[in-house]
């Protein structure tokens, strides 16, 4: 029985509604308790900022794509590197890093669970090995069904519930954790080099559109009783004029809502809040968006924050990368997926001096400043996307601090500048708010229920940063402050110091959660599934399912569905 | 003026890139001694591996490193260097000069692969001959060679110049397989023969060829220059001037001695 | 008797899962839908196998136990001040991940096949990135299939049958019915021409066809196939169309096609030995296919130009992409070359090449490739798993190897082996242990243990986590 006992620490907890209350967190065997023993192991937290272990909705840290993305850019490695310790691995950083180093800066940063959100279904294995090797952190994968053959042959026919059956079949196939839907129908009519390019465009040979794929998804995992919602990619993503796009994917499931209960979820959001008939016309559409969202419930959100820096950009959507290539010129991955997905991969560079790129930076920030309940906007860069989660730090110290986001402002290009709504925004977050968009909300959103707070029964997982509440102003020294974020003064996994002054004292592995759904008709779908196997893939069945001994510490949580 | 003489011979790569003027300059004989250098996987220090001879004897302005004997196992030297001299007297390993912005470093023998990598500024002069990737840029980037100058007494291998931005690389002797390919700019002078793909999917920039060399059937006959300007000199020609490379929508310019190229005579039909 | 399903073959990249294996006392006697490649390996595998460790002593080699071996082989690399640990692409990911643990631990430069096969490809696509997809989505899709300087009929028997031409997708078809056809006029005008012989004693003359250009076939509304090679193959002699290069001029012909399918003209009046005329046509059906593939072989990689030679062809593909959908993709050798790269990519951002010895990941294949460090002797020590170096590298590499310490984790008996001073044989990754390995197109399947090893090999991880260990003893005790 290891105990520890952190004390006299500001603890921001919003899910306890704790904010900033000096108070002592007990921990024993990995969990949160009541209380410890005397003679237990005490951190001196005084005068530091306690909070729950930092989780992180959408990060692409493994699997095909991020590791092509790798393959891709020994130029992005070469400048970063890390040193093997007495007690790290060594490997390279910069905007996709090795596994290993990932896990660490994660780690150094107060983060304790990672959402790896892009996991091609018959890829499955390979992101599973990748997270394994991510140490210091719980992790889990969201497999790609938006355009998965099956969904779109079930919802086109109108059932709904033979598609929920075999997508829980598939989340235990694959170990996911949510369904992830990327540019729906968009990806199938890639295949064949097209793109669908609205919510009712008919999909090529399949005779379904966006709207009816994400509609038939929300209600399979309501079905499902899935912790966390549908995790959407919109359609038309990274385009001029996209943010009625973003309205109407949200709108078109208001009415599967249940009371105040998110059904929705709608990923990297700055990339889909361009308003403007073209590049030279862009402009943001955060206003809009945030007054919807402002006004219903049924949505959450995380950012896609940009940041100025020369990152690798990966989604799985192929003819969105296919476009930004054509902008760039740049090296380009394209990687479709038989019956399944799509996937690519293109180096980025966010200038600062581009007027597109300063209109991104700014969208991101004005969105979730915007929109009022911090529980609704999650803060995420889409690692590596908008560029890599090291840089999580600084986007604190804009969501923060007026000052801090001036001082980026009067370098950005001109025109951006002017059609900024930032300066109109005097809003500065409060810790507890940093929290909830960090932690709190995040893992709230993902129904992780033991994560993301700091009540009795939760993980021991916590991060402590160097910051004093009541002698720091954080907005006026956001400095301090970002610099603590960036180097946790402890980081706690599992009720054990792995990370002490921004250094990783003690390496440890993660969980891997995953939805073990239990269906009434569980037999009749392997068969049918079992049936049209050969007929839609290249592998046999029965190698397609990873086995449980496949998957490192893995932690399934068990969920009954309503089929 | 440092003088460093190997205590042995070596035969283990050695992570050299704290021999340049920049770190030496205003550092006593003991720290560059203690300087920290890689030979294979064993960490230790410079003056392990040299006997290292401070020769200040004339204080002149330009500070000046001397390497006696085989350098050909230390990389790197000279690298992200800004002023004074290197010379080597026998041979000079791998990335020779790479990412360096100015000063000088000259080799009496032969230079590895990648010589001048990213470089920016500032002279190389190889005596010998030279490797392959002169001038090139790292592994998955197109950032090649910005400015300076290359000069190659003997023969230089492959991709000579790969994706160069800017600067000068001339050859004395003959070059390989790639001179130039996918530059964007800068010039490429070779006064030997080219085996060939010279100016492959270059952009822009210019090679100059005054041997004999096969031409791409993607690059175009533009007209017959009696001569063509190098860094500021006439080269006697007559040269053919093809125009490449047109798979990449590329304007680069190609000069080929028209006298060394009897087999290039059936293009001259293009130009009437 | 046990039958066995879905077993995935460890032979070559095409890495094919539905082998049916008959098991009898623990002996594979039957291997079905396997290819001949693949059925010699699972019924002869265990022919010509070493079964217990050696270590060269006074220069013979003799039976040592796995302690010692291992503690040999721990020494080795701990005394090395530049070991090189070379292979890894038939062996699982399992242990290719320990193998990297070790690597790192003693300071190796980690290099595998791919550095003598597809090395070039990567270098390639770390220049221009690569569109590509798995195999399936070609299945069910391509209409035009190129082969480029690859001959699957005999490197890859079951690509063909299972992904490309003779296999049946959801918006295309196989075309093995008009192979047949096609194959069936062949023989009956050979037959006719060998009577004519016979009885007219002269030779039969068919009225010349006509054709313009290429074979009408190649224009058909279905799939079709067309082989770009120095030779004529067999795969060649199956598809719709052949274009003979001339050797080492793979290059020009691919930029030529790229000026082509822009729309642009050449000074030129051949290339490669090609008349533009025909290359026109070429161009024409890549532009005008639903979508195409180009399968590119060593003749591609390690012919003249290398890896400029796939810059200029994924290039060909990425121009072709603004007016179709176009994929490109090599044809990887050994079943798990694509697995190795992945996981040295995962764990040291590299996929071959890498250099471990200053502590952290440095790759400049060229640099710190294996060929080119023992070309420069400058690998003071070599462990060799799963790979006969001596007998595929230039002869100035293999002579190096042999000059100092040489470990060989193999259980086949090799050129290498026979050089080595210390030999491990592991069980056979894929018949005698399980793990995981990746297909040529990235899909990772499992690899499995469907009879028992002899009792004296262990599986190539627990081998490496075994030295890894010693390594780690050896060097405590030094402290």
């Amino acid at each position: 029985m290891t105990e520890l006992i952190i004390k006299n620490g500001f603890v921001y907890d919003p899910l306890n509604r704790i904010d900033g209350e000096k108070m002592d967190i007990s921990i024993r065997d990995g969990k949160i308790v009541e209380s410890v023993k005397e003679k237990a192991n005490g951190i001196n937290a005084s005068g530091m900022v306690v909070m729950p272990g930092g989780v992180d909705i959408h990060t692409h840290i493994a699997g095909g794509e991020v590791n092509s993305g790798r393959l891709l850019r020994p130029e992005d490695h070469v400048k970063d590197v890390e040193v093997k310790t007495a007690l790290t691995r060594s490997g390279v950083g910069y905007s996709i890093p090795s596994t290993f180093t990932t896990g660490y800066r994660y780690s150094k940063m107060g983060y304790t669970t990672l959402m790896n959100p892009s996991m091609a279904p018959l890829e499955a294995r390979h992101t599973h090995e990748e997270l394994a090797d991510i140490p210091m952190v719980d992790k889990a994968a969201y497999p790609l069904l938006g355009d998965w053959w099956f969904s779109l042959e079930h919802i086109r026919d109108g059932l709904i519930e033979e598609n929920a059956a075999h997508i829980a079949w598939m989340l235990q196939a694959t170990r996911g954790y949510a369904i992830k839907i990327v540019n729906p129908g968009g990806l199938e009519a890639w295949g064949f080099g097209r793109n669908v390019h609205s919510l009712d465009d008919v999909v090529p040979h399949f005779n379904i559109t966006p709207r009816e794929i994400i509609r038939g998804l929300c209600k399979v995992n309501r079905l499902l009783n899935l912790p966390h919602t549908i995790h959407v990619h919109t359609n038309n993503l990274g385009k001029p004029g996209n943010y009625v796009t973003a309205i109407e994917t949200m709108k078109c499931v208001e009415d599967l809502a249940q009371g105040d209960k998110p059904v929705i979820h709608i990923t990297h959001i700055q990339f889909c809040a361009f308003k403007g008939s073209d590049w030279s016309t862009l402009s943001s559409g955060a206003g809009e968006i945030s007054k919807y969202v402002n006004n219903h419930n049924h949505v959450t959100l995380d950012m896609g924050q940009v940041i100025f820096s020369n990152t690798t950009t990966m989604t799985a959507d192929g003819p969105f990368q296919y476009g930004l290539y054509n902008i760039t010129g740049n090296k380009w991955v394209n990687h479709d997926v038989e019956t399944e997905t799509s996937g690519g991969i293109v180096p980025f560079k966010y200038k600062r001096s581009s007027a597109v790129h300063a209109t991104q930076w700014s969208i991101g920030l004005e969105i979730a400043l915007l929109i009022e309940d911090p529980w609704k906007i999650l803060m995420t860069t889409d690692h590596p996307n908008g560029g890599p989660f090291t840089s999580y730090p600084k986007i604190l110290a804009w969501l923060m601090s007026r000052a801090a986001r001036e001082i980026t402002l009067s370098k950005i290009n001109k025109r951006a500048r002017k059609k900024s709504l930032l300066p109109s925004i005097d809003r500065e977050l409060s810790l507890y708010e940093l929290a909830i968009v960090t932690r709190a909300g995040q893992a709230k959103a993902l129904g992780l229920k033991p994560k993301g707070h700091l009540g009795v029964g939760a993980d021991a997982d916590v991060a402590i940063y160097n910051i004093d509440p009541q002698r720091l102003d954080i907005s006026k020294e956001y400095k301090v402050a970002r610099k603590a974020f960036k180097k946790a003064a402890f980081t706690i996994k599992d009720g054990e110091v792995v990370v002490k002054d921004g250094e990783i004292v003690k390496p440890v592995t993660g969980k891997t959660y995953w939805i073990d759904v239990s269906t009434s008709m569980p037999h009749e779908i392997n068969d049918d599934i079992k049936k049209k196997f050969r007929e839609y893939w290249t592998v046999e069945y029965e190698n397609y399912p990873l086995p449980d001994s496949f998957i490192h510490s893995s932690f399934p949580i068990p969920v009954k569905a309503e089929v | 003026m440092i003088i460093l003489d190997p205590k042995r011979a070596f035969r283990f790569p050695i992570e050299a890139k704290n021999i340049s003027p920049d770190i030496f300059a205003k550092k006593s004989s003991k720290e560059i001694a203690a300087l920290q250098m890689w030979e294979g996987n064993r960490k230790g220090a410079l003056g392990d591996l040299f006997n290292i001879k401070n020769d200040s004897g004339s204080p002149s302005e330009e500070f000046t490193i001397k390497i006696e004997g085989d350098a050909s196992k230390l990389r790197n030297i000279g690298a992200r260097m800004s002023m004074g001299h290197i010379v080597v007297d026998g041979d000079a390993g791998m990335h020779l000069g790479e990412d360096m912005s100015g000063g000088t470093i000259t080799v009496a023998g032969n230079a590895g692969s990648w010589a001048g990598s990213k470089m920016k500024g500032g002279t190389i002069e190889i005596k010998g001959n030279a490797g392959d990737y002169i001038g090139a840029p790292y592994r998955g980037s197109t950032k090649g060679m910005n400015g300076g100058k290359i000069i190659i007494h003997g023969n230089a291998g492959y991709e000579v110049g790969c994706f160069m931005r800017n600067g000068l690389i001339q050859i004395l002797g003959d070059v390989g397989l790639f001179a130039g390919i996918h530059m964007s700019n800068g010039t490429i002078f070779v006064q030997g023969n080219s085996e060939g793909r010279a100016g492959a999917q270059m952009i822009n920039g210019k090679i100059v060829i005054c041997g004999h060399t096969p031409v791409m059937p993607t690059f175009t006959i533009d007209s017959i220059k009696p001569k063509v300007k190098v860094d500021g000199e006439k080269i006697e020609g007559p040269f053919y001037r093809f125009i490449g490379d047109l798979a990449d929508n590329g304007n680069g310019k190609l000069f080929v001695s028209k006298t060394k190229n009897p087999h290039l005579s059936p293009y001259e039909k293009y130009l009437e | 008797m046990a039958v066995i399903t879905g077993v995935t073959c460890p032979v070559c990249g095409t890495f094919c899962d539905d082998i049916e294996l008959i098991i009898e006392n623990n002996v594979i006697v039957e291997a079905r839908n396997a290819c001949a490649m693949g059925a010699a390996k699972f019924l002869n595998y265990s022919a010509h196998r070493t079964k217990k460790p050696l270590i060269r002593k006074n220069g013979e080699l003799v039976e040592v136990s796995m302690d010692e071996a291992v503690e040999k082989a721990a020494k080795i690399l701990v005394d090395a001040n530049y070991p090189l640990m070379y292979g890894w692409s038939n062996t699982s990911c399992e242990a290719i991940r320990t193998g990297l643990e070790l690597g790192e631990e003693v300071g190796a430069v980690m290099d595998n096949t791919s550095t003598v096969c597809h090395g070039p490809s990567i270098l390639s696509v770390q220049d221009v990135g690569i569109p590509s997809a798995t195999l399936g989505q070609l299945r069910h899709r391509a209409d035009l299939i190129i082969y480029w300087a690859s001959n699957p009929w005999s490197a890859h028997p079951r690509h063909a049958e299972r992904y490309t031409m003779f296999s049946d997708g959801r918006f295309e078809g196989s075309t093995w019915k008009s192979y047949l056809s096609r194959l069936r006029g062949v023989m009956s005008r050979k037959k006719i021409q060998r009577a004519s012989n016979l009885v007219l004693k002269q030779d039969f003359c068919f009225t010349p066809q006509v054709e313009e250009g290429l074979p009408s076939s190649v224009h058909q509304k279905r799939r079709r196939t067309i082989v770009i090679d120095v030779r004529k193959t067999r795969t060649a002699d199956a598809a719709d169309c052949f274009f003979q290069v001339e050797p080492g001029t793979d290059y020009e012909l691919l930029q030529a096609l790229r000026v082509l399918v822009n729309d642009g003209e050449l000074d030129v009046d051949e290339v490669a030995g090609i008349p533009i005329e025909t290359l026109e046509q070429l161009a024409d059906l890549l532009v005008n296919c639903k979508l195409g593939i180009i399968f590119f072989g060593l003749g591609l990689t390690m012919s003249k130009g290398k890896h400029r030679n796939i810059d200029a062809a994924i290039n060909l593909t990425r121009d072709l992409n603004k007016r179709t959908k176009f994929l490109i993709m090599p044809m990887r050798g050994h079943y798990n070359v694509t697995g190795v790269n992945i996981v040295f990519t995962w764990q040291t951002g590299y996929p071959f090449a890498v250099d471990l010895s200053n502590g952290y990941p440095r790759y400049n294949p060229g640099e710190t490739s294996a060929v080119d460090i023992l070309s420069r002797d400058e690998a003071d020590a070599t462990m060799v798993i799963a790979s006969d170096p001596v007998a595929h590298f230039p002869r100035a590499a293999s002579k190096n190897i042999a000059k100092h310490p040489l470990i060989a984790i193999d259980p086949e008996v090799t050129p290498t082996t026979m050089l080595a001073d210390v030999i491990i044989p592991p069980a056979f990754v894929g018949i005698e242990a399980e793990g995981t390995a990746y297909r040529m197109d990235h899909v990772p399947l499992p690899l499995k243990k469907v009879v028992e090893p002899p009792e004296t090999c262990l599986s190539d991880q627990e081998i490496l986590q075994r030295i890894l260990q010693k390594v780690r003893e050896l060097r405590r005790d030094m402290n």
